[in-house]
Formats: C-alpha cells, sequence, structure tokens
C-alpha cells in the first residue's frame, strides 16, 4: 500500500483493508465516528488504526464508506470515519479477516512516497 | 538468517542451540519436506521460539510445519510453569480451532444416489462461508455461559447428547475459563456465530473409509470400510481472534517487563505467573470453550440434516461422535523431564494432542487403543484417523501434526489453480 505522505498511506490503507472485506454502495444516512489509537511506533500504530476498521465491520456491522485523518503522529493518530450499517441487500462480504498481523509489517518512506507491507490473517 | 539442520534419525531434524537459542529447535520430517523447509522463514520460527523465556527441552515442529505468524504452523513449545511464558502468538488468531468426526451406520453406496441433494441441504442448514452468522443468537448472559460452560452448555440446550462430551477432549470444558475479563469486543464478535462454521480452510466434508490399515484400532473407533464419515473442522470464529487481538496488543505493551528482545512482534507474551499472563489463560479458555460449543452445535445440525435429507431416523443413522480434539491451545499439562513430573504449559499451535493408550486424559471407551489422532487431508485427497502412541510423550509432549500442511501459500495455490476445472475434477475422482 502506498500514499504520498504517511497520513495519506495510513488513509489508504483503511481503504484497502475496507475493500478487501466488502463491497457495495448504500445510499443510507452515513454515521460519523471520531477513531483515535496510541501505538509504539507507526508499524504498531498501523496495526492499531487497521484494527479498528476491522472491528467496526466485525464488531458493529458498520462498512466505512469514508475517512479522513485529521492528525497523526509516530504514537497517536486521530481520524473520522463516516459509516452506514452492513446491509445483506446491498454489500457483499468479500473476505472474513480475522486479524491485522505484525507479522513482517513494515512502514516505511521511500523516496518521494510512504509505503506499507501488512499481512492479515484471512 | 540460514538456519542449520543436522538430521537426528529418520525422522528427526535438529536445530542447534545458537545465539539467543535457550534450547535447540527439534523438527519432525523426511529428508524430501527438510528440503522444502529451507524455502521459507518457518525454520526461523522454530529458532525463534526457541529464545523464549522457560522453554523446556526443544522448540518443536511437527511434519506439516509451515510459516505462521510469530510460532510457525504445527509448532510445539513446553514453558516450565513458574519461570515460562504464555504467548497468544503459540495459540493462533484461532483459538481451539480444531477438528470433530463423527461415524455413520451408512455405506457410501447407500447415500451416492442422494448425495448431490444432501450436499445442497447442508448447505442450506449450516452457516458456512465468509460473514456466515449462526442460527443461534445468543444473549450477553448465555455467551457467558458458553465462553464457562463450553459444549456442556450447548448440550444441555438440546444441541446433542451427554455422551457426545464423553468424547470431547477435556469433555468440551477447559477449566480456568473467567468471561469477566474479555473486553466488549471480544463479547460483541461472539454474540452471532456460535454454530457457522465460517470460510478459510474451514469445512464439513462427508467422507468414505477408504481403507483400513489397523483392523483393532478402527474397531475401537467404529470404523469400517466403506463407511459414510463427517469429519468438522471450524473454531471459536470472531471471538477467539478479538482475544487473540486484545493480548497480543496489551502483551506487546509490557513486554519489555519480561527484560528480552523479541525477535518479532507477534511472539508477544507474558509470564504465567503475571496477572496479565494468567487473565489470557482465563480468556483463551472461554474461547476454546466457545469453539467447543460451536462445534458440537455444528455436529447437531449435521445429525438433523443427515436426518431430513435421507429421511431417516437417529437410531439408523448412528451418527455417532468418534472424536473431537483441538489444534490451537496453550494448555497446563504435567509431563516428564529428565526423569522429573513438571507441571508445564504446552503450546499447541497448528498440532493435535495425541495421548498413548491408557493416559489419564484418554476417554475410557478407549482406553486401550489411544486417543484418537484426527488428520485431515487437503480437499480431494484422504483424511487420517491415527491413535496416540506411547512415544509421543516423550518426544513431542504428546502432540503430532494436525493436516496436510502446506507447499504453497494461498495466493501461490491460487495462481497454480487458475484455468483448472476443480469442480469437475473433483466431480470426476467421485467427490
Amino acid at each position: 500500500m502506498r500514499g504520498s505522505d504517511v497520513k495519506n498511506l495510513f488513509e489508504n490503507a483503511a481503504k484497502v483493508l475496507v475493500h478487501l472485506m466488502v463491497k457495495g454502495e448504500s445510499l443510507k444516512e452515513t454515521l460519523p465516528r471520531k477513531i483515535s489509537v496510541s501505538g509504539e511506533d507507526l508499524a504498531d500504530l498501523m496495526v492499531q488504526w487497521l484494527g479498528e476498521i476491522l472491528y467496526l465491520f466485525e464488531g458493529e456491522k458498520e462498512v466505512v464508506t469514508s475517512l479522513h485523518i485529521e492528525s497523526l503522529m509516530p504514537s497517536a493518530l486521530k481520524a473520522w470515519v463516516n459509516t452506514v450499517p452492513f446491509d445483506p441487500e446491498i454489500h457483499e462480504i468479500l473476505s472474513e479477516i480475522k486479524a491485522v498481523t505484525y507479522h513482517q509489517i513494515d512502514v516505511a518512506p521511500k523516496r518521494d512516497y510512504w509505503e506499507a507491507k501488512v499481512i492479515f490473517d484471512i | 538468517m540460514d538456519i542449520k539442520l543436522e538430521k537426528i534419525d529418520d525422522y528427526r531434524w535438529r536445530i542447534p542451540k545458537t545465539g539467543t537459542m535457550r534450547v535447540p529447535g527439534v523438527i519432525f520430517s523426511d529428508e524430501h519436506l527438510a528440503k522444502e523447509l529451507k524455502r521459507d522463514e518457518s525454520l526461523v520460527q522454530v529458532a525463534n521460539v526457541a529464545t523464549l523465556p522457560g522453554i523446556v527441552k526443544h522448540s518443536l515442529a511437527m511434519p506439516d510445519i509451515h510459516w505462521g505468524y510469530g510460532f510457525p504452523i504445527g509448532g510445539v513449545a513446553a514453558f516450565d510453569i513458574d519461570e515460562g511464558i504464555v504467548s497468544p502468538g503459540g495459540v493462533g488468531y484461532d483459538i481451539n480451532c480444531g477438528c470433530r468426526l463423527m461415524g455413520t451406520a451408512l455405506k457410501a453406496d447407500e447415500i451416492r444416489p442422494v448425495m448431490r441433494d444432501l450436499v445442497s441441504v447442508l448447505f442450506k442448514n449450516i452457516p458456512t462461508g465468509v460473514g456466515s452468522r449462526g442460527s443461534i443468537s445468543l444473549s450477553k448472559k448465555d455467551e457467558a455461559r458458553v465462553a464457562f460452560e463450553g459444549a456442556a452448555w450447548v448440550v444441555k440446550k438440546g444441541f446433542g447428547q451427554p455422551e457426545d462430551l464423553l468424547r470431547t477432549e477435556d469433555l468440551g470444558t477447559l477449566e480456568g475459563a473467567d468471561p469477566t475479563v474479555l473486553s466488549d469486543r471480544a463479547i460483541q464478535r461472539g454474540l452471532d456465530q456460535l454454530g457457522t462454521l465460517g470460510s478459510g480452510n474451514h469445512f464439513l466434508e462427508v467422507q468414505v473409509v477408504d481403507q483400513i490399515f489397523d483392523q483393532r484400532l478402527a474397531q475401537a473407533f467404529h470404523l469400517f470400510e466403506g463407511q459414510i464419515t463427517v469429519l468438522i473442522h471450524s473454531g471459536s470464529r470472531g471471538f477467539g481472534h478479538q482475544i487473540c487481538d486484545d493480548f497480543l496488543k496489551e502483551m506487546g505493551k509490557q513486554v519489555s517487563a519480561l527484560r528480552i528482545e523479541l525477535p518479532d512482534r507477534q511472539l508477544a507474551c507474558a509470564r504465567l505467573k503475571s496477572d496479565l499472563g494468567r487473565r489470557y489463560l482465563a480468556a483463551m479458555a472461554c474461547a476454546a470453550n466457545y469453539a467447543w460449543a460451536n462445534r458440537q452445535v455444528l455436529m447437531h445440525l449435521t445429525r438433523e440434516t443427515f436426518q431430513e435429507a435421507l429421511s431417516i431416523s437417529p437410531r439408523d443413522l448412528k451418527m455417532n461422535l468418534l472424536y473431537d480434539v483441538c489444534h490451537n491451545i496453550a494448555k497446563k499439562e504435567l509431563h516428564e523431564v529428565d526423569g522429573q513430573e513438571r507441571m508445564l504449559c504446552v503450546h499447541r499451535k497448528g498440532a493435535t494432542r495425541s495421548l498413548p493408550p491408557g493416559h489419564p486424559n484418554v476417554p475410557e471407551i478407549y482406553h486401550d487403543a489411544g486417543q484418537p489422532v484426527l488428520i485431515p487431508g487437503d480437499m480431494g485427497t484422504h483424511s487420517y484417523v491415527l491413535a496416540g502412541a506411547k512415544g509421543a510423550l516423550d518426544k513431542s509432549f504428546g502432540s503430532s501434526c494436525h493436516g496436510a500442511g502446506r507447499l504453497l501459500s494461498r495466493t501461490q495455490a491460487v495462481k497454480k489453480a487458475k484455468g483448472r476445472a476443480i469442480n469437475r475434477e473433483l466431480e470426476d475422482k467421485g467427490i
């Protein structure tokens, strides 16, 4: 996963996770939710952040439709996400992801972009 | 990292103790598989596990070893109860993922003509695949009972018979479960998944006994050639995944208390005697119990489905549980180490418990045969029913392999299978 900067990378990573899990667009009104996570470093922060997105779907049955990272430091992240309730008539579940793992995780700047490698347990 | 393998005998290989390893690694494998192992990082993972505090004797890997997260799949490691650790990564995300085999009085020839209909009804009645939700919706109070009592609770609710529990590892209830240590998230994820197979490599397979290798054991397990059996492979679903996730996070933050450098974050752990270690074991036991309850419900649904699809009575179907055994767990067990009995916490991650005849934890009905060890094969290949043997206690802390292993990653397998009509290939083989 790549992003123009670290904030964009975290946003894209969350979008990738959502795209792996579910497809379909609901016209229902979205519900805004504030997410705050902390981590030991950027890699840990990525696992915690994606873990929140995963839980919203697996635990709360909410599908993230859009998101915006408000602030990001190596040890903390604040974001707004908009969600709609999962609706089996509209949404199709693509894969059941058990967890976001630390296995071989890598979050690092490249020459002119940021890149992350994250392995999901399916 | 280059890992050196020394041959111990035809089926065992040693990774010598080097660097920060506290014990050597031992891998059960033949020469052919041993060469394959060097293609991925699983041997490094065996060596990494050997660096953890309190590990006893050796870091083991069963013949189906492959690359996992932190611990290798097929990994077995025992830790001293006083000095050792417990690691959620040594159990896996799917706590008490396991197998349940049922025999029947049916013969393959009898059901072949109705097989398609039977499979359709099985798909209709047994929630499976991504996002499957259970036919039982639990209240939070009932979920706590499931977490505490395991399979015994669902049997009380009418899902099966009390005799089923006698043929389930630990009678379907792991001691020490404490639902009060669970996070709200774990509870939330467990509410609607009881009685679901799930996705990934989980399955329900209608099988035929193809060949008997040991008539005495087959008789003890009530297996005969041509017999229809059903094998279920499933675990603790989102409930267990969340518990693993919760404790990996907490242990990752507190790992500095152990004063060791972890070679892999996924190996986060806590002392068995610490508050965190105790809480993980109590939560893990909840998930283990949920999984046994889950497979019990799945078996009940399968019995009902066979009866409905074949218009047959329970008496004529005789779908009896042969055994239910888990392969992702950490358990406190007594083992003899260097001539002394010691209480150890044995982690089995993708490894099946394998106890010899006469062991106190083997069900009375299998006292002379040994504990049934269930080894499912790949789709379209054979599965095996084995019995625990005496040597396993000394060589592998009473453990065996849990499946077919993996030579290709899932992505590689999908790529290789592209263009193949797998359904047709299986049909041609009569599957």
